[in-house]
């Protein structure tokens, strides 16, 4: 047998424009096949303007447009928060387009000029993900200019992060950490040469003079220019009465200061200059390595990001957009399919099916009559609906999760958890005080002229930098690592958090499991005909009903389906469907509603997804539409019983309870038909108990518990889009990897702990200087450089070779999954694996 | 031993000079974007397609 060569069968299966396998027809154009007709468009216009060259970068390197309108825009309450700068000919605005991918869209964004002569110029910041863009806004509106760009498919993402004021104040930042980094880095460089004379022990007495000088004014300008965040930072704890990790290293570092200013213009000595500002220099390089991970993440989420940032509103019959913001109680708005309901409201016009996902979990649509209230959050579909807002924005059902303390505090977690850092601060610096006390008095007594210079040297020597350093160096390599594997954790002390969890709680629906859009398992008493399918077809395409939409789908893909008219139709919410032909009746819908005597196979995979189907008076049985898990969770969730407490909560009601005991064994490790407060409510019951929490969810419903918890990760397939309140945001399909993960974060505090009793060694040779009332500057300019840098060193490879570990581990865990999976599972979910392999 | 105090000031100078660059291109915005202008250069302006 001849084998098929792979590459003309890829090639030809797909679009030229997206790269995506052909769904419905495909569209011929210049000898070039197309998927839909936005890809053709977008090859047309982009061909018309000569810059076919897109396609030369990247193979299909396309997106499909989105017909998306931005009119709104042009609004002065949007127009004016976004542009950045402007005057009569230019303005310069910048967005956000989460599907840049390859050098193709650096290509055409930065030739978007030649799409239309109002724009003028464009940058693309590739990493950032931010296309900045002067153009004239009286040739092309600043809608206009979105539209664009939604139309060749890099929709613009607006958010309240878009704001140019935001921006600018967030770069600036960046800078001033670098300058101060630069300087810090110069002024230790230079003191260290002027210091020389002083290391080789050559004496001469004007030059030693004029270097003493040069460095006092260095030294001051890294203190006090390059150090004032220490200043600033400490002082905000102090007023707090905290001791954090930075107090003993500015104590060392002021005494050392002081001590060296005394020297310098009394010329006594030389002064510990050099280890002064040498140390604030590692310290500014931790802390820049720290705020360098994260720059495309945004995690500091508002209520509002959610929700749409403009609404219709009808007034006097006529339609108006107008900002979110400036909802009002009585307002009457217009909803169209798929919107987000903005506020509380009574629905005046129209019927609706609300998806309630968002805020419940609860994965069924609900249907709403006019004149009933519904809640902010709900995402409608059907027909164009009106509704009259009952509640303001911020008293609304949704909203109130956030008036929460976890969420009006931002500091919340920060303030409320002590860092094994700080922790140690607090030791470290009583520990330092006795020591130098104990010195002083002994050196009174014993001879009184060396207890200054003891007790200066052993406050200069004996800082803690080692941890200021590896902390940071450590867990910033280790978020930089996590987000190779697709889980981009917010922040280095989140890191640190995750190592200290002991509870895990899942959600269920959207992080556990995925509804998929897979033939469900058949489960029916006898082979169907072709025209009974067609029944089944002609009755379930009237629904909009989640499990209805997914029988017509199944339907339809095993043949052409013919219509047939039916009568009678009737859609019992929450039941089913029922309809006559005839004289034949026909039901689809659950057990209850069709009489049926039915109990739940115990596996994970069966959920409240069976759709039951009777013709006349006979029972077929049902179709099992499945929940499929996602990739791998019976394997983690196995192994991390092994060492942690895992709990469910969950939106959905607790008819297949039985189904997860396999996995939430123990008593009360399952809770159903949680609400958003519930959740958090359990979070915290937990917590109370002692427990360090970690909850894993998805979803708005779930942004209170993740804010509770000590660790809260969002699980996402789609996390430039969507991220909930989180201290991490998980891909879905890296979920699986969790286990891995979390001994990762445990490995590197391990780390941190590891290199602390490194630098106590260094420590301890410095002391016994210190102590003696000797400690030569030499010493301490040789000692502190070569601990910091040690710390820096540990901590990189450390981390390195830790984040080797799981690349390896993935790569073999890919291969042996399956055979390790048969090897630890039950014998139900070996039948239905096998069951649905057969399938 | 007096050229020593040119020599110096000169290589203060010289620092301090390259400590204003450094301020300059970190204000400047050079230091913002170290992926794209990488990639902008493999870019070609020429229509070479069919």
């Amino acid at each position: 047998m001849m084998e098929q060569p792979v590459h003309t069968t890829l090639t030809k299966n797909i679009c030229y424009h997206c790269g995506e396998p052909f769904v419905d027809e495909i569209i011929e154009f210049q000898e070039k096949e197309f998927c839909c007709q936005g890809c053709k468009n977008v090859y047309e216009l982009l061909n018309d303007h000569e810059l076919s060259n897109y396609y030369t970068c990247d193979v299909n390197p396309g997106i499909s447009p989105s017909n998306q309108n931005f009119d709104y825009l042009n609004k002065p309450a949007f127009r004016d928060k976004l542009i950045q700068f402007s005057n009569q000919e230019v303005s310069k605005v910048s967005f956000n387009l989460p599907s840049i991918h390859c050098r193709s869209c650096l290509y055409l964004l930065e030739n978007l000029h030649k799409l239309n002569p109002g724009i003028i110029k464009t940058q693309l910041n590739f990493g950032k993900k931010d296309l900045s863009i002067w153009f004239k806004e009286n040739e092309i509106s600043l809608g206009e200019l979105a539209s664009l760009l939604a139309k060749i498919g890099y929709e613009p993402l607006l958010s309240e992060e878009s704001e140019g004021k935001e921006k600018k104040k967030r770069l600036s930042q960046q800078t001033q950490l670098f300058i101060k980094l630069g300087v810090a880095g110069f002024c230790a460089g230079n003191i260290m040469l002027f210091s020389f004379p002083e290391y080789l022990g050559i004496e001469d007495g004007s030059l030693k003079n004029l270097f003493g000088y040069l460095n006092l004014v260095l030294g001051s300008i890294a203190l006090f220019y390059s150090g004032s965040d220490y200043f600033k930072n400490i002082w905000a704890h102090l007023k707090l009465k905290k001791i954090t990790i930075e107090m003993p290293i500015l104590l060392g570092v002021m005494v050392g200061y002081s001590r060296s200013v005394y020297e310098i213009l009394s010329h006594t000595g030389a002064g510990y200059m050099d280890s002064v500002s040498g140390l604030l220099f590692f310290l500014l390089v931790g802390k820049w390595f720290q705020q360098k991970s994260f720059d495309f993440l945004s995690f500091e989420r508002k209520y509002t990001s959610y929700f749409p940032l403009v609404i219709t509103k009808i007034i006097h019959g006529n339609e108006e957009t107008a900002p979110l913001s400036e909802i009002k109680v009585g307002d009457r708005l217009r909803i169209r399919n798929e919107e987000i309901i903005p506020a509380d409201a009574i629905l005046m016009k129209g019927k609706s099916n609300m998806d309630y996902s968002f805020v419940t979990g609860e994965s069924e649509w609900v249907p709403i009559q006019s004149g009933n209230l519904i809640y902010a959050g709900g995402k409608h579909h059907g027909e164009m609906i009106e509704i009259e807002v009952k509640k303001d924005l911020q008293q609304s059902h949704l909203t109130q999760l956030w008036e929460q303390q976890a969420f009006k505090d931002p500091s919340f977690k920060m303030e409320n958890w002590e860092n094994f850092a700080n922790q140690v601060g607090v030791y470290f610096t009583i520990g330092l005080i006795t020591l130098a006390t104990v010195v002083a008095a002994y050196w009174i007594q014993v001879d009184p002229s060396k207890w200054q210079n003891s007790v200066v040297s052993i406050l200069v020597i004996a800082c803690p930098c080692a941890l200021a350093i590896s902390y940071p160096f450590a867990l910033g390599h280790g978020v930089r690592w996590l987000s190779k594997f697709h889980l981009y954790v917010k922040d280095i002390q989140a890191l640190e958090r995750m190592g200290q969890v002991d509870t895990l709680v899942f959600d269920k629906t959207g992080t556990l499991t995925l509804a998929k859009s897979e033939a469900p398992k058949n489960q029916l008493n006898r082979h169907i005909s072709e025209q009974e399918l067609d029944l089944l077809y002609s009755l379930s395409v009237q629904s909009t009903h989640p499990l209805s939409r997914r029988l017509c789908a199944y339907t339809q893909s095993l043949g052409n389906r013919n219509l047939i008219h039916l009568s009678s139709f009737k859609e019992i919410p929450g039941k089913g469907l029922e309809a006559k032909w005839g004289d034949l009746t026909i039901k689809l819908g659950s057990a209850k509603f069709l009489d049926i005597n039915y109990h739940s196979p115990q596996d994970f995979y069966s959920s409240e997804s069976q759709l039951f189907i009777q013709i006349g008076e006979e029972s077929l049985g049902y179709l099992d539409f499945p929940w499929e898990n996602r990739d791998g969770v019976e394997y983690m969730l196995r192994k991390l019983q092994h060492h942690y407490d895992v709990y469910l909560v969950s939106g959905d009601k607790a008819s297949h309870a039985k189904s997860l005991k396999d996995w939430f064994s123990e008593e009360g490790h399952m809770k159903f038909e949680c609400s958003p407060m519930d959740k958090m409510e359990f979070i915290r019951e937990l917590q109370a108990a002692g427990k360090k929490v970690m909850m894993i969810g998805d979803g708005l419903n779930d942004a209170g518990a993740l804010q509770q918890a000590h660790v809260g990760i969002a699980v996402s397939d789609d996390h430039l889009h969507f991220t909930p309140a989180s201290d991490a945001i998980l891909q879905g399909r890296s979920l699986s990897r969790l286990p891995e993960f979390l001994q990762f974060s445990q490995k590197a505090i391990t780390l941190i702990k590891m290199s602390f009793l490194v630098s106590l060694v260094y420590n301890a040779i410095g002391l016994s200087f210190a102590v003696q009332g000797n400690l030569s500057p030499l010493v301490a300019a040789i000692l502190m450089p070569v601990n910091s840098i040690s710390m820096l060193i540990i901590a990189t490879w450390g981390m390195n070779i830790y984040g080797k570990q799981i690349k390896n581990k993935l790569k073999s865990y890919t291969v042996h999954n399956l055979a390790e999976e048969n090897h630890i599972l039950s014998p139900d979910i070996k039948r239905t694996l096998q069951s649905s392999m057969e399938y | 031993m007096e050229i020593m105090y040119l020599m110096i000031f000169l290589s203060l100078l010289m620092a301090i000079g390259f400590l204003l660059a450094f301020i300059w291109f970190v204000r400047s915005g050079q230091q913002d974007d170290l992926i794209t202008p990488g990639m902008r250069i493999l870019n070609d302006d020429k229509k070479t397609i069919n």
